[in-house]
């Protein structure tokens, strides 16, 4: 599914009656089956675009489209990762997968679940409730309950973020191969910018609101993060997002 | 070989937690606390009958109590009474659960009703149920009615704001990654709206059991001919010291198996929010 967002504001009222623009005239398409990575320092209003994407903020002005159809609210249609695995504690692994296919009274929703939990590695853990997993494992479940209702679109709001340095790593492979399998369109938050030039098809650089960069990585994949290039490009998103040269950056 | 597999059978199932040991040790310390209890005051009784520094009259001991029952049983009253008591309480607890779960979910889910119930509740709930037992026996009659009703209110006048507040306190992200997974607005709320609040609600309900059981209490005082509370009333008149410790201790009893009923169907319906350590700090 294709998004068209054109001249999208979003704004918060600040205490002295100022308005803070969040997002300040935002202009973004999204092919069908693109992996697209929004990159920027936390509060340049990457995660508003995606809460308006999803449908949980209204814009101020401005549309999003997917395909011909302008957006009202959230739907099914617009799948959500979250950074915090937002599992249902009360249900089964299996139980949560089928959440969606639970609503939607669609057959066989044990049969579907079962194809996405072997499919990011969690065979086994059918039974277990989310308080006995690991943040990893809670977040792969997050994936495969997203993948599960069969969204035409996913949205992922840095669901690494909250993983250690190894896990995040291992995620990521995992998440490659699960979109070279499914070949969903994804838009994926990040600020961390080797993650969105290992993941992403394009990167979006996000600052005070509005695109600064719009870069297409021409890389194979799966990404070699020794390549030069890979680094080139880790290096350019870093000085644009900073404002400094890219070699004082410790970034993980 | 055959040695060698023995031993490491019996020390696997020797083989017993920090927490397992400390429990079951906190088991027997608490049996034991009450086994002196009742010893101890059995004893002091009997030097009590012996010396006189109060009229035995108005000293109860345990085996008292137990020939008192013995008494109530064998002239088959016991279960008269202990049995409409667990009728009303029961019918009056089950009643005013459902309509605290309906009225609660009413008022969390719709501003309007919010509106409209929130003020008069508030009116009403500060006033201690004692002052409306008389009201309800004018309105109701001196049955069954006007019991069952005043143990439903109290229950529900307990029991609102944990609904409200429960489904008022559902995790925002749990209620969007339903709306994005497809959930309408019914689902949202029996799905995940109510599932969410149900160990506060059934918080609720357990310490609702409590003020049921007052209130049953109360009722039986005032304007009945039956149930525990009306043993201890009755036996007062006669100076039956003994009677009204049995009636009491019924009730304690009757509560406690409530209770307990209530706390197996708890780790039954949430075995998913089982805690894995023994607290903060092991100790």
């Amino acid at each position: 599914m294709a998004v068209y967002i054109e001249h999208l504001f979003k704004a918060y009222e600040e205490r002295d009656g100022e308005m803070q623009y969040v997002l300040n005239d935002v202009n973004l398409t999204i092919e069908t089956g693109e992996f697209i990575c929004v990159l920027g320092k936390s509060g340049c209003g990457k995660s508003t675009l995606l809460n308006v994407i999803a449908g949980y903020l209204k814009p101020d002005k401005g549309s999003i489209r997917l395909n011909e159809d302008e957006i009202h609210g959230p739907s099914a249609e617009r799948g959500v990762v979250f950074q915090q695995h937002a599992l249902f504690p009360w249900r089964t692994v299996s139980q949560n997968v089928q959440f969606g296919l639970n609503m939607r009274g669609v057959p066989d929703a044990k049969e579907i679940a079962q194809k996405y939990i072997d499919m990011v590695g969690l065979t086994g853990y059918e039974n277990k409730y989310p308080s006995g997993l690991s943040g990893g494992m809670a977040q792969r479940v997050g994936i495969a309950r997203a993948l599960a209702n069969d969204p035409k679109m996913l949205l992922m709001d840095e669901p690494l973020g909250a993983l250690d340095a190894l896990t995040r790593d291992s995620m990521r492979r995992e998440l490659e191969r699960i979109w070279q399998i499914t070949k969903k369109t994804i838009l994926f938050i990040t600020h961390s910018a080797p993650e969105a030039v290992y993941l992403a098809d394009r990167v979006i650089v996000l600052q005070k609101g509005k695109v600064s960069l719009d870069q297409r990585i021409d890389l194979p994949r799966p990404r070699d993060i020794t390549n030069p290039k890979f680094n080139d490009y880790v290096r350019q998103f870093e000085s644009e997002i900073t404002g400094v040269a890219a070699d004082s950056v410790i970034t993980e | 070989m055959t040695f060698a597999k023995e031993t490491k059978t019996t020390a696997a199932a020797s083989y017993k937690t920090a927490a397992a040991r400390r429990a079951k040790r906190d088991k027997y310390f608490k049996i034991g606390s009450l086994i002196l209890f009742f010893l101890l005051w059995e004893v002091l009784g009997r030097i009590n009958d012996a010396c006189q520094w109060v009229d035995p009259k108005f000293f109860p001991v345990p085996t008292g109590i137990i020939a008192s029952a013995y008494t109530y049983l064998t002239d088959g009253t016991l279960f008269t009474h202990l049995g409409i008591s667990v009728y009303r309480v029961v019918v009056g607890y089950a009643i005013g659960v459902v309509i605290a779960i309906v009225l609660g979910s009413l008022i969390a889910s719709f501003k309007t009703m919010d509106n409209i119930f929130s003020p008069i509740i508030n009116l009403f709930s500060p006033i201690p149920i004692m002052a409306f037992l008389p009201m309800f026996i004018l309105w109701f009659g001196i049955g069954e009615q006007s019991k069952v009703i005043l143990i439903a209110y109290t229950t529900i006048i307990y029991m609102l704001s944990y609904v409200t507040e429960g489904i008022k306190d559902t995790d925002p992200v749990l209620i969007r990654s339903a709306v994005s997974l497809g959930a309408n607005p019914w689902q949202l709320f029996t799905r995940v709206k109510f599932q969410s609040a149900f160990p506060n609600i059934f918080l609720g309900m357990k310490g609702a059991l409590g003020t049921a059981f007052g209130a049953m209490v109360v009722a039986e005082m005032m304007g009945a001919s039956t149930g525990l509370g009306y043993i201890i009333v009755f036996s007062k008149n006669w100076f039956k010291m003994n009677d009204m410790m049995m009636a009491a201790i019924a009730i304690g009893l009757l509560y406690s198996l409530m209770f307990a009923i209530l706390t197996v169907v708890e780790s039954a319906l949430f075995k998913w929010k089982k805690e894995t350590t023994g607290g903060a700090v092991e100790k």
